[in-house]
């Protein structure tokens, strides 16, 4: 079973070395004029400075957040909300895809639901032997989200925020082996 | 009242109305009437632009702070995009394995 | 109380029902607009703040309503409202709100117009069934089942909510 954090090792091991900085296109704005909900957020490295002036060290979940932040560049969030299905096309997401197929990047997680019609792929960048940027690209046939960090982040501690803020738990492959184990313990 | 019902107090919350309405509303409803204005006005802003030029106004500080926290406020929303995010993948990944 | 005085003191109020109802901030303005155009013609009529604030949440409410059903429940939304960098919540998860948010808008129109009063007027189920002119069992009801349906659809989108 690949777990989010054993993907993110290969995917050092995998990728080449060489930086490119993912860029959002101008195109995905076009979007928002047909979204019911837009979420954009914007945080280059003044602003992550900024922000981490006021992340209090005594606080255990802003502690927590702080040393998360610690080597990033920067953050940047698209989520795009529908009122209804084929608001937006494979079209416009391919600018971004077009960049993550880059050899700067390694896909290292890539989900299909033929279902649900959701998709969703996960790269990493590396530099010098270590990750350093992040992208997300969760597309569902009502909501479209992109994320892009750059800088040098630990799975680990982005793992560890889950429970804080309202976040949902990563629960660890450990944890769910024991739950499933006890679970067909009890049922015989 | 418990934390559920608290969220969705919090999720509608009242949301302003738009700079214009009241004046708009207004213009609608009444007729516009021209009205000298009372010399007690133009001494009243004079006052004000002194105010202002004497920098007994300045609020950097607190501007600061408002851009910090407003900093803060989107790192914790990108973040928590981000969890949540990457959370559904993992829950994805583990459904799909487990029907192998 | 003069109408600029009741207009300062309730439109945010009105607004705001229009809004959360309507999701539409164009839409709203247009309802809110016509609710206060209807006030001014009916001040005389009318006794009081308390009643005032009655009379205007009612008649938005009704007009929200009937606004939906003619021109159906498609919300457009304005360039200009979208364009604007989304702005941290004042209270709350950010994300739950917003999802939350959604989840109500796509209630039918009563139930909907229910939690909102509820929700962002903390009426009572007396008050809105006075206010909706609708039986207060069935306001219960409805305040009810959609309290069920969001709390299970908030718990397998987003997990576990603290």
């Amino acid at each position: 079973m690949i777990t989010i954090k054993i993907a993110f090792i290969a995917g050092i091991a995998l990728a080449p070395l060489g930086a490119q900085e993912l860029k959002l296109p101008a195109s995905l704005d076009r979007l928002a004029a047909k979204a019911s909900e837009v979420v954009d957020v914007t945080l280059d490295a003044n602003l992550l400075q900024l922000a981490s002036k006021f992340l209090s060290d005594k606080d255990a979940d802003d502690a927590k957040v702080k040393k998360v932040i610690a080597g990033l560049k920067g953050i940047y969030v698209r989520s795009f909300e529908f009122e209804k299905a084929g608001e937006y096309q494979d079209s416009d997401v391919e600018p971004v895809r077009a960049q993550l197929r880059s050899p700067a990047w390694s896909r290292i997680v890539g989900v299909r639901s033929q279902k649900s019609g959701d998709n969703a792929e996960v790269y990493v960048k590396t530099e010098n032997g270590k990750i350093g940027g992040l992208a997300i690209v969760s597309t569902e046939p009502k909501e479209l989200t992109i994320v892009s960090i750059e800088g040098s982040i630990d799975p680990d501690q982005l793992s560890e925020l889950g429970g804080h803020f309202g976040i949902p738990k990563i629960e660890p492959d450990s944890q769910h082996k024991n739950d499933k184990n006890s679970k067909s313990g009890k049922d015989e | 009242m418990e934390d559920f019902e608290q969220h969705l107090k919090n999720a509608l919350g009242r949301k302003e109305q738009p700079a214009w309405f009241e004046a708009k509303v207004l213009a609608a409803a009444t007729p516009p009437q021209s009205r000298p204005q009372p010399y007690w006005r133009w001494a009243a802003a004079l006052a004000a632009m002194i105010l202002i030029g004497t920098g007994v106004l300045v609020q950097e500080e607190r501007q600061e702070r408002a851009a910090g926290e407003a900093a803060k406020a989107r790192l914790q929303l990108a973040l928590k995009i981000t969890v949540t995010e990457l959370s559904k993948i993992q829950k994805t990944v583990r459904t799909s394995t487990e029907e192998e | 109380m003069t109408f600029a005085e009741v207009l300062r003191a309730n439109q945010s109020m009105v607004f705001s029902l229009a809004y959360h109802f309507l999701r539409d901030p164009a839409a709203a303005e247009e309802v809110a607009q016509d609710v206060f155009m209807q006030l001014y013609r009916k001040m005389d009529d009318l006794d009081g703040a308390k009643h005032v604030t009655f009379w205007l949440r009612k008649v938005t409410s009704h007009r929200c309503i009937d606004y939906v059903r003619k021109r159906g429940s498609q919300a457009t939304i304005s360039l200009a409202d979208v364009a604007e960098p989304s702005i941290p919540e004042q209270h709350g998860d950010p994300l739950l709100n917003r999802r939350l948010r959604q989840l109500i808008a796509t209630l039918p129109e009563k139930p909907r117009m229910v939690m909102v009063l509820r929700y962002q007027e903390d009426l009572t189920p007396d008050e809105i069934s006075e206010v909706l002119e609708m039986p207060v069992g069935t306001v219960k009801s409805h305040l009810q089942r959609s309290l069920e349906m969001l709390r299970e659809k908030i718990d397998r989108s987003m997990g576990d909510i603290r």
